[in-house]
Order: structure tokens, then C-alpha cells, then sequence
């Protein structure tokens, strides 16, 4: 702790002062040095890049073992009592950040489920097929379409997943250059990740930053609108000048297959989500609405039933399974596998239980950090060298947020462990939540889309390998490399190229004077 | 304010060292504290000397009351009023 006794706001910021040092906390003395306590997470970060960009293994899984390990392994260098590391865990995980993230998207989770199940791709299909795109053209279209789709269901892998399945073949049929069209759905992700409330980038770059999800989005809105707007040209001038494969075939076989305008109702589930949260409601409470409009639109007009929603697979020698089996959500199987609950609703969830443990886990690692010293060193160093004014601060925040994301293919588990030190240097200058937010989920959700190992990247080309199976005429010489997609994905780059301007220029900046962003308590 | 309104804020230019106004109070971060129980905040570039914002306030939110401030330097004076809330990850 230095001391300082410059008394004048006119002193050299740069002199040295008394730095929060945590006295609140125990610390914790590492072996080799306060730096040791980045072990945990150093370790972790090394093994994600090795699995998920060496080895290409996006799975969740293993990087909840790389974290685990990094905290046994940091164990072994702490001096004295190993007691405070391990409180130290349980106090991370306990941090209000993880606790919120993990509620919201087990939120988000069933209503994108119910959307996904309740066909709104297909709704998007329908309006494609029937405003009968030509091939030039398609490119552009299916960004928007992408786009309304991933901001709907928050999720850009499913929307990949799904655009790659149905939209790809459609397109190359029609004309369209396969690796603009892949650079298109990719774009789209992008935008709906970034900007859906139910994202779960989106959910972590608001409770990392202290901030309400609504307020995040629609203050977002302006630099997501601009790239898009620019993007868009892109897609519309490059269609013109990429040419297709020349296949010829019919591509509305493919469209009709999956058309049914009727999915387009969930655009109203999607407006009631994105609206009440901008509102200013709990995120709880807007994204309950969702579920309860998508779920009875669903039911209503036939896109599910209710065994889809949520069923229940009982064995016939249960007390009450007999009796019972005419209930619409029950269902009796032989089969002692087949035991289990299912549906829209347990899916949703589901998928976010494993994140859910690996955020836990991150934030645990990043709390040894901080008690043990590494956490304030690197900050000192960043503040001294790095952040030296505000429109360095917020340069070192889009590079750093960049950074993590470009190296690790998850994009959410790369935002979770660059959420502090982006909170810190923003609060150092007093960048409002809004702000942070918005700089550290753009990089997050660009940069998860547009290198040949990004998570994004991995879903749609996963899908697109199984096109050559479903279509005859679908050889693999049509697969798009992922290495070549890497500059077609125009909305990633630009949206940080938008933020590189808005460091430089101030553009949308705002500091917690302009506006304060809302509790986190509310999410 | 409206959903729609929401949308539109924060389409400018922001300066980097904003100014601010004598009288005015504010709820700020302490980025930094004197051993003499002085606090530096820093909103942008613009410095504010907080007096009796000690090392306790450091990364802290607290309110305070602008006592002095130089335009052309963006620097300033300020008095401590009350701790007011914590950074997103307390230390």
C-alpha cells in the first residue's frame, strides 16, 4: 500500500496512491508471488484453447474439468493454511454475478426451446420462399432472417444450426455464393446474440457490469443497428458480385418442406420479451411472459402439444402411471431408458445446467485472483500502461474483451473470465454499466463467429457437413471452409470496428453521471 | 421513460472530460485515496479531488457534492457526502 500526498486534482494521475487492497476479504499468500494466484485460471484458459481451439472440442464438459483442476492445481502453491483458498472457492460462487447469470438462463432457455419447438424458423422459411428472393439477393436476406431469428431465441448456435440446415441448400439452389451465404447466417447470429435479451452473452455482460438486461439492449441497439445497416450493404453489393454454383434445381422444394407461415406468430413472443424488459421489468417476469405467450400461441394454434411442452415417461408399474395415462403430458414405456421427463421446457433448461456450473467455477477462480494479488497487479499494470485516459481505457477494454474471445471458442466462458477487469477499468473512469456491457458483449458475441475455431463457426459447419447426406445433389465440394468464411462475416468485424470508432470518437459513451444503469438486483 | 425513448439515449458524442457544474451532486467510483483521507475520482478525464474519501471508499460508489471545478482543466474539487453502493465484484 503507497501513500501519496498530492492533494491537488491537478497531481500526475499516474503517482502512486492507496489501491483497494481488499481488506474486506482474507488474502491469500501464494508461492512464487501474488502472480501465482492467476494459476487457477491461466490453467483454464490454456486448456480451453488447447481442447476447443487445438483439438476443436466445444464441449462444456471438459472446460468444467480444466477449471476444476486449476483450482486443485493452485491449491498446491498457497503458503500456510489451504483453508482460506478453499472458502475463497465458496465465496466466488456465491457472488451474485453467477447466482443471477444462472437464473436468467435457465429463463431464457425454456422460452428459446419453446421457440425453436414451436417452429419460428419456419415462419422465417415461409417469408423467404414467398417474397421469392433471387440468388444475388439471398445473402442479404437471410442476414435479416438469421438476425430476427437468433434475437428471438437468443442462442446464435442454434440459429447456425438451423439457418445452415434449412437456408443453406435453399440458397445454393437458388444462386447464391456459399461462402457469402455461411459469412450471412453467421452475421445473423451475431446480431441476435448480441442484442437478445434472452442471449446468454447478452445476461452475462449485464450482471458482470451491474447492470439491468433491458437497459443493456436497448442501449446496444445503436452501435448493433449501425454494423447491421452496413453489413446489410455489404451482403447486397457482394451478392452481386459473387456468383454462385450453378446447380440449378428447384430450392422452394426445399423452402416448402419447411414453410408455415403460422410460426411467425412467436415474433409476438420475441416483442413481448425484448418490450417488457426494455420496460423495465425483471428479466424473471419478462421472460415468464414469453414463455406463457409462446407456450399458449403454441398450444392455440397447433405448433405443439402439450406432451411437447412437457411430458412425463413413466414405467407401468408406477402407482399412479395407469390410472393417469390419459393425461396428455403422460406417457407409459417399457422401456427402463426411456424413463425420464422431456420437452421444450426441460430441454431449454437443460442446456444451460453445464455452463451453469462452469460459471460458478470461472468466478470462484477469478475470486483467487483477486485475494491473491494477481488481479490488482494486472490491473496496476493496465491502469499505468494500458488505460491511461478514458479513450485508452475503453481501447484496452474492446482489445482485451477481443482477446479472450478470439483465443477461447465458448464465447460465454471467455466473457465470464473478462467480465472483472472489464468492470474495473471501466469503473476506474466511471463508464456507466450500459457502457462496459455493451463493449465487452460486442467483442464476445463477434469474435465467437468469425475465426475458423469459434463456437459459432463449429455449429453451422457441423451442420453443414450432414447437407451432402440429405441432398443428392449436395456434394462436399460445396462445404464452406471455415477458414474461408473468416472475412465474409461482416457483421462481426464491423461491430468491432464500431466500437474501435466509439472509443476514439466517444460516440454513445456514458459515464455514471449521465445515467446510472439500473440495480443488478433486478437483473 | 418510454420503451421507445430507451432506445434512442446515448446517440452522441460524448466528451472525454466531462464538466461539471459547482452545487452539483453526483454518486461516483473512488479510483484511488491519499494516505491523508483525500479520494481521486476520475469521470472520463476530468479529476476530481474528493475530500474525506478515504482508502474505505476506494472502488466504491459514493455521493459527493462538486465544490470547485476548472473547465479548461477538467479538474476539480469535491466533498464526501456517503458511501452509496459497491463495485460489480467487491474485493
Amino acid at each position: 500500500m503507497s501513500t501519496d500526498n498530492s492533494d491537488s486534482p491537478d497531481a500526475d494521475p499516474s503517482e502512486s496512491f492507496v489501491q483497494d487492497t481488499g481488506e474486506e476479504g482474507p488474502r491469500i499468500e501464494f508461492y512464487g508471488g501474488r502472480g501465482m494466484s492467476a494459476f487457477p485460471i491461466v490453467f483454464f484458459i490454456l486448456w480451453a484453447i488447447a481442447q476447443t481451439a487445438f483439438w476443436r472440442i466445444s464441449d462444456e464438459g471438459g472446460l468444467v474439468i480444466g477449471i476444476l483442476v486449476g483450482l486443485i492445481g493452485g491449491m498446491f502453491f498457497v503458503r500456510g493454511n489451504w483453508k482460506t483458498y478453499a472458502n475463497t472457492i465458496f465465496e466466488g460462487m456465491t457472488q451474485p454475478v453467477a447466482v443471477t447469470a444462472i437464473v436468467a438462463w435457465i429463463w431464457a432457455g425454456m422460452f428459446a426451446q419453446l421457440l425453436q419447438d414451436g417452429g419460428f424458423v419456419d415462419g422465417l422459411v415461409w417469408l423467404a420462399q414467398t417474397a421469392g428472393i433471387g440468388g444475388a439477393l439471398f445473402p442479404a436476406a437471410t442476414f435479416i432472417l438469421a438476425a430476427v431469428f437468433t434475437t428471438g431465441i437468443g442462442t446464435g448456435y442454434g440459429a447456425s444450426i438451423a439457418f445452415v440446415t434449412l437456408f443453406f441448400p435453399a440458397g445454393l439452389l437458388l444462386g447464391a455464393n456459399p461462402i457469402l451465404l455461411f459469412g450471412a447466417i453467421l452475421s445473423g447470429a451475431i446480431f441476435g446474440d448480441n442484442l437478445a435479451p434472452v442471449s446468454d452473452t447478452t445476461i452475462v455482460s449485464a450482471v458482470t457490469q451491474d447492470s439491468d438486461i433491458g437497459g443493456v439492449v436497448a442501449s446496444r441497439f445503436k452501435y448493433v443497428i449501425v454494423a447491421a445497416i452496413v453489413a446489410f450493404g455489404g451482403y447486397l453489393v457482394a451478392g452481386q458480385f459473387m456468383g454462385g454454383l450453378g446447380i440449378g434445381g428447384n430450392a422452394q422444394e426445399i423452402l416448402v418442406a419447411e414453410s408455415e407461415p403460422i410460426g411467425l406468430v412467436h415474433l409476438l413472443s420475441m416483442g413481448i420479451v425484448i418490450g417488457t424488459a426494455v420496460a423495465g421489468r425483471h428479466i424473471v417476469e419478462a421472460i415468464s411472459w414469453g414463455i406463457v405467450v409462446a407456450a399458449v400461441s403454441s398450444l392455440a394454434l397447433g405448433l405443439l402439444s402439450l406432451g411437447d411442452i412437457v411430458s412425463f415417461n413413466a414405467p407401468a408399474d408406477a402407482p399412479l402411471s395407469q390410472p393417469l395415462e390419459f393425461l396428455p403430458i403422460l406417457t407409459i414405456v417399457d422401456d427402463p431408458d426411456a424413463i425420464g421427463v422431456g420437452g421444450s421446457l426441460i430441454q431449454g433448461a437443460a442446456g444451460f445446467f453445464e455452463l451453469a456450473i462452469l460459471v460458478l467455477l470461472i468466478i470462484a477462480a477469478a475470486q483467487i485472483m483477486i485475494r491473491g494479488g494477481a488481479f490488482e497487479a494486472i490491473l496496476d499494470w493496465s491502469i499505468e500502461n494500458l488505460a491511461t485516459n478514458v479513450r485508452n481505457a475503453e481501447l484496452t477494454m474492446v482489445g482485451s474483451a477481443a482477446l479472450i474471445n478470439a483465443v477461447i471458442t465458448i464465447n460465454t466462458a471467455a466473457e465470464v473470465a473478462i467480465g472483472p477487469y472489464i468492470s474495473k477499468i471501466g469503473e476506474r473512469f466511471n463508464l456507466n454499466g450500459y457502457r462496459r456491457a455493451n463493449i465487452l458483449d460486442a467483442q464476445t458475441a463477434a469474435l465467437g463467429y468469425i475465426f475458423p475455431w469459434s463456437g459459432g463457426v463449429l455449429a453451422g459447419y457441423s451442420a453443414m457437413q450432414e447437407l451432402p447426406g440429405e441432398f443428392e445433389w449436395f456434394d462436399t465440394g460445396m462445404l464452406v471452409t471455415p477458414i474461408d468464411v473468416v472475412p465474409f462475416v461482416f457483421q462481426g468485424w464491423l461491430l468491432v470496428a464500431v466500437f474501435i470508432i466509439a472509443a476514439l470518437t466517444g460516440f454513445g459513451r456514458e459515464y455514471i453521471i449521465d445515467r446510472e444503469s439500473e440495480e443488478v438486483a433486478r437483473l | 421513460m418510454s420503451v421507445f425513448t430507451k432506445f434512442l439515449r446515448g446517440w452522441q458524442f460524448r466528451d472525454s472530460s466531462p464538466s461539471l457544474t459547482v452545487g452539483d451532486e453526483c454518486s461516483v467510483f473512488v479510483a484511488e485515496a491519499n494516505s491523508d483521507g483525500n479520494g481521486h475520482v476520475y469521470i472520463g478525464d476530468t479529476h476530481l479531488l474528493v475530500e474525506g474519501a478515504g482508502p474505505e471508499t476506494v472502488e466504491r460508489r459514493v455521493r459527493v457534492e462538486v465544490t470547485e471545478f476548472d473547465e479548461t482543466n477538467a479538474t476539480g474539487r469535491a466533498e464526501f457526502i456517503e458511501i452509496v453502493g459497491e463495485s460489480s465484484y467487491t474485493n
